[in-house]
């Protein structure tokens, strides 16, 4: 039997370990496990960034038909993921700080951090400036749905205060209380 | 008359022929060692011309190389002896060199792919991914060079070695011996394509379901040597030896 690579109709490239059978058990070898763990995150992580999805649940591995068939299910081998095994790979995320519980006092979805909040933090004050909307005021609607697509077009609003309390901090950004409720303003900063 | 030279002037002569018969012997010793030298400086300009027209060859051409080495053991050279051991030889062909940075290749790749083969890995496809690691550029590596390459890891006492498992060549790179159950177990990995079930071993090999429970179980848990595949179509339950089975990075 060969392992190799397979791209999904998404056009994302599947590594070999993904048609290995043994990959979709928990392994109970503690040192086994950590290494299919971390070939799950990377794998997680990167699929994410290839289709921007930003949240993934354990509920994902007990439907069929969601955003993360590719990943969780191998049809050519006749593998899927369990609930309790994609519930590890969360928990391990979570320690990894590439995620995190969203909302918090669950552990059933956790929102990724395919960037982290610094890079998305980065990422939202170069939008910013190159879209000229520096010191304008803006609702979180108006950079999550811009009427020209941007990287962040859909990211979720809790990652988008994490970012924005981080440029915040720097004196990059300020909060504002506006009617619809909460906006925010940028500056040039140093 | 006949002189018999027994008075002073005898002494006289018989030191005198001493005196040329020395020089003599020293003439024809420095003409033997002048004689020597130009032997070796034509030795080594053949060396050095047989380097420069064949050193391409020689890491390029499996075929040479090998030839050539067979050639160098027979004449008692060793072209890998360094600088330091005089090995101006091994200088002026690099095939040290060559030899050691297969190695590190070994090494880089034994130790990357020892997380999920536990440390073993089958001669066929430690070349496989060898030739993918160095390009086509470098030319073919056979195992004759990899087997030579892992003998200069052996100052390293890293454990690198090359075992017969099977009727089929796999390198070691942990310190680490196999037991006859592993052996076994490690047979049957190759024969089916990396998955085994305890029920092959009780079949095939006559063992008692124990046995073949708790030597799998040590193959899982104790060594690392196997992954567990829980969602098995037909056993519910098989071990998988990535050691066994092919990858294709």
């Amino acid at each position: 039997m060969i392992f190799t690579t397979h791209t999904t109709k998404s056009g994302f490239l599947l590594p070999s370990i993904h048609s290995a059978p043994p990959f979709f058990t928990e392994q109970p070898n503690p040192a086994t496990q950590a290494i299919a763990t971390d070939h799950w995150i990377r794998l997680i992580l990167g699929y994410a960034r290839h289709r921007k999805l930003f949240f993934l649940k354990v509920e994902d591995a007990e439907t069929s038909s969601n955003d993360w068939d590719e990943v969780l299910k191998n049809e050519r081998i006749n593998r899927k993921v369990l609930p309790s095994h994609l519930s590890y790979v969360l928990e391990a995320m979570v320690k990894k700080n590439v995620a995190v519980y969203e909302p918090s006092k669950q552990t059933r979805t956790v929102m990724l951090y395919w960037r982290t909040p610094e890079e998305w933090a980065e990422t939202l004050h170069n939008w910013a400036s190159s879209t000229g909307q520096l010191t304008t005021i803006l609702t979180y609607y108006d950079i999550t749905d811009p009427p020209v697509e941007s990287e962040l077009t859909g990211i979720p609003v809790p990652l988008l205060k994490k970012a924005i309390a981080i440029l915040a901090k720097a004196g990059k950004a300020q909060v504002i209380g506006i009617s619809e409720g909460e906006g925010v303003r940028f500056f040039a900063g140093n | 008359m006949h002189r018999k030279g027994v008075g002073l002037a005898a002494f006289d002569r018989r030191e005198q022929s001493n005196r040329s018969f020395a020089e003599l012997s020293s003439a024809l010793n420095k003409s033997q060692i002048d004689h020597l030298h130009a032997q070796l400086t034509q030795f080594r300009a053949a060396l050095v011309h047989f380097a420069s027209t064949h050193r391409d060859s020689i890491k390029n051409d499996p075929s040479f190389r090998h030839a050539f080495q067979q050639m160098c053991s027979s004449i008692g050279v060793d072209p890998l002896a360094g600088p330091r051991k005089g090995g101006w030889w091994a200088e002026l062909l690099g095939l040290g060199d060559w030899q050691y940075e297969l190695g590190v290749q070994i090494v880089d790749i034994c130790v990357s792919t020892r997380e999920r083969n536990g440390g073993m890995i089958e001669m066929s496809e430690l070349i496989r991914l060898i030739t993918k690691l160095r390009g086509v550029d470098h030319g073919a590596v056979t195992e004759d060079d990899v087997a030579r390459s892992i003998s200069t890891l052996r100052p390293l006492k890293a454990g690198y070695q090359v075992t017969v498992v099977g009727g089929r060549k796999m390198v070691r790179s942990v310190v680490k011996e196999l037991d006859e159950d592993q052996t076994t177990i490690l047979i049957l990995a190759q024969e089916e394509g990396g998955r085994v079930v305890e029920d092959m071993l009780v079949q095939r090999r006559g063992w008692t379901r124990e046995r073949a429970h708790a030597a799998m179980d040590n193959m899982l848990l104790r060594d690392g040597l196997c992954w567990l595949d829980e969602q098995d179509e037909h056993e519910g339950r098989a071990y998988w030896v990535p050691s066994a089975m092919q990858w294709d990075l």
